[in-house]
């Protein structure tokens, strides 16, 4: 795979969320506001790009024994430096997201990237690969969140775009694109489209459903 | 080194934890003035909000903040005797570090309890605007466990000690999307001119489970339910029910009510 590859097929063709059904957690949680969702975006592709970094350089020096204990003990690190920036610089954004930065560890596409990548490639290539991976989390977020924030609340970051019937307005806001089961939903319609259009993407079935007896021979 | 011997797996991991914690506890120490300025213009700002004093939708510079914070009557309460306490420096004073001093902080009888919070400060800071010398608003902190952490939050009552000219929460920790709504500013804006008390002085003041319909016989006490955060809700209840309650400010504002302002 050449590194033009590396950066664009994890966009769509590989979207971690949409193939790899990683990162949900996150993109239920915090996509009901389309700020909290590019915050949240920026972040993980940080937390993505610092560790693949880390865990590349020194990938030739990890015993496979403790392996995964390094892998994490860096992801912490580095979302609890995010963790720490956006309080100071974002204090706003880091009120709303708050338990959700810090969840960023557990969040699978980070620990799924060192071992996929980082393990196994120089530096040049684990950069393009969390940029990619960071990237198509981030569309998958920002998609989710404009649809939710823009039907559930009638606004986009916070700037009121269709007017609420409740203030004299015309459209009366959906309240369940506001609950995290509304993001399960869309993520699953993307879901759908992208197989449909993409039908490679699909999973072969695991096992087949044995047949059923013939009742007239029993 | 052979990458699967012993030595080698402890040494890299003792080195990653060398390094990782150190760039930790640095990022923590570096951010740490930057992080507490923010908290405490934060906190000006919330009690801004409240005292009337600032026209709605904006936003007053730092040094104005600091100038209206000083034109207020800031005293140090002492919850249970409902007398002031002029030892404690209002500015300085932090309720949260006394609540666990075994001077400064009391246990809360579980009975009585209805923040869950265990323990609370004795003293708490209380803001007074005076408009000519006369009471004009009180602003009184209020905290209590919500569904994941400790709610903070202040709440204004007009001259008359009873009904509520503002409130805001500042902190909390809620669930994304549900709880978390009890900061919106809508949602506040629903506690304006909302009694505590019904005239024979019980407490009536709840956050309703649904919404609560103009000329119902709650419609005084009661503010609209929060889609999908029950347990916030309740916590809000149970919190305003503790603070104005008798093991909190209750005995205060009744002397308020009878004597004026303590001297």
């Amino acid at each position: 795979m050449n590194s033009k590859d590396t950066f664009i097929r994890p966009l769509l063709q590989e979207n971690p969320i949409t193939l790899n059904v990683l990162g949900i957690c996150s993109a239920l949680a915090i996509t009901n506001s389309l700020t909290s969702s590019l915050i949240m975006s920026v972040s993980l592709t940080a937390v993505l790009v610092m560790t693949n970094v880390a865990i590349s350089l020194i990938r030739k020096h990890l015993p496979s024994s403790v392996r995964l204990i390094v892998q994490i003990t860096i992801i912490a690190s580095a979302v609890a430096v995010i963790d720490q920036v956006l309080t100071a610089y974002l204090p706003d954004a880091a009120k709303t997201l708050s338990v959700y930065v810090a969840l960023i560890v557990t969040n699978c596409i980070v620990l799924g990237r060192a071992e996929a990548c980082a393990m196994k490639n120089g530096v040049g290539t684990s950069i393009l690969d969390a940029l990619g991976n960071g990237l198509g989390y981030s569309l998958i977020l920002i998609i989710v969140a404009v649809i939710r924030e823009l039907l559930g609340n009638g606004s986009l970051m916070g700037h009121r775009i269709l007017e609420l019937v409740h203030e004299g307005g015309w459209y009366e806001p959906n309240a369940m694109l506001l609950l995290p089961p509304s993001a399960f939903f869309i993520i699953g319609f993307l879901v759908w489209g992208i197989r449909g259009w993409k039908p490679e993407q699909k999973e072969k079935a695991e096992f087949k459903p044995a047949p059923l007896p013939d009742p007239e021979r029993r | 080194m052979n990458n699967d011997s012993p030595v080698k797996a402890f040494l890299v991991i003792l080195l990653t934890a060398l390094v990782c914690s150190s760039l930790v506890s640095a990022s923590v120490v570096i951010l740490r003035p930057i992080q507490l300025n923010n908290q405490m213009l934060d906190r000006s700002r919330n009690i801004m909000k409240l005292t009337g004093l600032v026209e709605k939708g904006r936003t007053p510079s730092n040094d104005e903040m600091l100038e209206l914070y000083r034109g207020m009557d800031v005293r140090i309460l002492d919850i249970d005797q409902a007398v002031f306490n002029d030892e404690l420096d209002p500015l300085s004073f932090d309720p949260r570090r006394a609540v666990n001093d075994p001077e400064l902080g009391v246990d809360i009888p579980a009975d009585q309890d209805q923040a869950s919070l265990g323990r609370r400060s004795r003293y708490m800071p209380i803001y007074m605007v005076l408009r000519d010398g006369e009471l004009n608003r009180l602003i009184l902190p209020v905290h209590g466990t919500g569904m994941w952490s400790t709610i903070y939050g202040y709440i204004a009552l007009e001259s008359d000690l009873n009904t509520i000219a503002a409130a805001t929460f500042y902190e909390q920790n809620e669930t994304p999307g549900l709880g978390d709504q009890i900061m919106r500013p809508e949602w506040q804006a629903k506690w304006v001119g909302r009694h505590i008390y019904d005239e024979a002085g019980d407490l009536r003041f709840a956050v309703n489970h649904g919404k609560v319909e103009p000329g119902s016989s709650t419609w005084l006490y009661e503010v609209d339910a929060l889609t999908g955060a029950t347990v916030t809700a309740d916590a809000v209840t149970a919190m305003m029910h503790y603070w104005f309650g008798p093991n909190g400010y209750r005995d205060f504002l009744d002397e308020l009510r009878e004597q004026g302002i303590p001297q």
